[in-house]
């Protein structure tokens, strides 16, 4: 790894952690939802320096960000890392097996689509280990998973290509 | 790069998924509801009152009692049916195992109900005496 891709993937997870850490302060109607603000710096990762930066950017956020909560090794950081890794690792399957088909939109609605079954079935698992109010919480859990995706991917468009234009004319003024 | 260009910039992918996963979540949230409002819970009702409430999917046994001694009522699989009843006759601890409507058990004044929440389930009185 060379030191520039270092120092994105600090950098990335600084405003990742930033975001993730700024959402859990907004009280929110129900207090395991979040909006998954978080995602919009993995998916830009993502599709900007590939899925090990990514990856990388995940795991930092969500280590530091219990860290800092005080969450570490409890029921919320689980669950957070098993949603974070497995969204993660779906998009970037689905960028490089199928790169064409979906935009940064459709990457995080699968991304969230993905987080949420992580952390139901991590739930299930681990903690409730009963059927039925799984099977109740996930289709709004769906539901919510996807209008918070559609919003964070078209913010992440939005981003990238906004990025991407700052790189250029960051590269035309040094050369 | 405006929102209005990001949202037109959407691949058709993007949007097929968008409205399947839309689909999908609603199509689950109606199938909920309906499951739900089927039996799912077992009550059981001494002398015309709730005593106890149990979801049908725990299994467990209970002892209730009543005026004539009480009985047993025991939750499997999703079906009730009472054991160990205290009345002459037994006719409850006979109906044996069932999945909807109710066993009685008449000396005891002890009605064992499975059902989900009251209004959903069929079981208006046509009339009550006595």
């Amino acid at each position: 790894m060379q030191s520039r891709d270092k120092y994105r993937i600090a950098l990335l997870s600084a405003y990742a952690l930033a975001l993730h850490g700024f959402e859990s302060l907004v009280p929110m109607p129900i207090p395991w939802l979040r909006v998954g603000l978080a995602n919009i710096i993995t998916l830009t990762t993502l599709i900007l320096f590939g899925f090990r930066a990514a990856m990388m950017v995940t795991l930092v956020r969500v280590t530091l960000a219990s860290l800092f909560i005080g969450s570490f090794l409890g029921p919320g950081f689980i669950l957070s890392m098993g949603g974070g890794v497995l969204g993660t690792i779906a998009m970037g399957m689905v960028l490089s097996l199928l790169p064409r088909i979906f935009g940064p939109v459709g990457l995080s609605l699968i991304g969230a689509f993905f987080h949420n079954l992580a952390q139901l079935v991590l739930a299930y698992a681990l903690f409730i280990q009963r059927t039925e109010p799984v099977i109740i919480i996930a289709p709004i859990l769906l539901l919510i998973g996807t209008v918070t995706g559609l919003v964070n991917g078209l913010v992440s468009d939005l981003l990238i290509k906004n990025l991407k234009k700052g790189e250029e004319s960051l590269q035309n003024s040094v050369s | 790069m405006s929102f209005r260009e990001t949202v037109k910039a959407t691949t058709s992918g993007d949007r097929a998924l968008l409205v399947f996963l839309v689909l999908i979540s609603f199509a689950g949230i109606f199938a909920v509801k309906e499951a739900l409002s089927h039996a799912n819970e077992v009550s059981i009702e001494v002398d015309g009152r709730v005593k106890f409430r149990y979801p049908l999917d725990i299994d467990r046994s209970v002892r209730v009692e009543g005026d004539h001694g009480g009985l047993t009522v025991e939750i499997k699989d999703r079906q009730v049916r009472v054991t160990e009843a205290s009345c002459p006759k037994k006719i409850c601890e006979r109906q044996g195992w069932i999945t909807r409507g109710g066993i009685v058990c008449l000396p005891n004044r002890i009605s064992v109900i499975v059902g989900g929440p009251e209004k959903n389930d069929g079981r208006r009185l046509d009339a009550v005496t006595g």
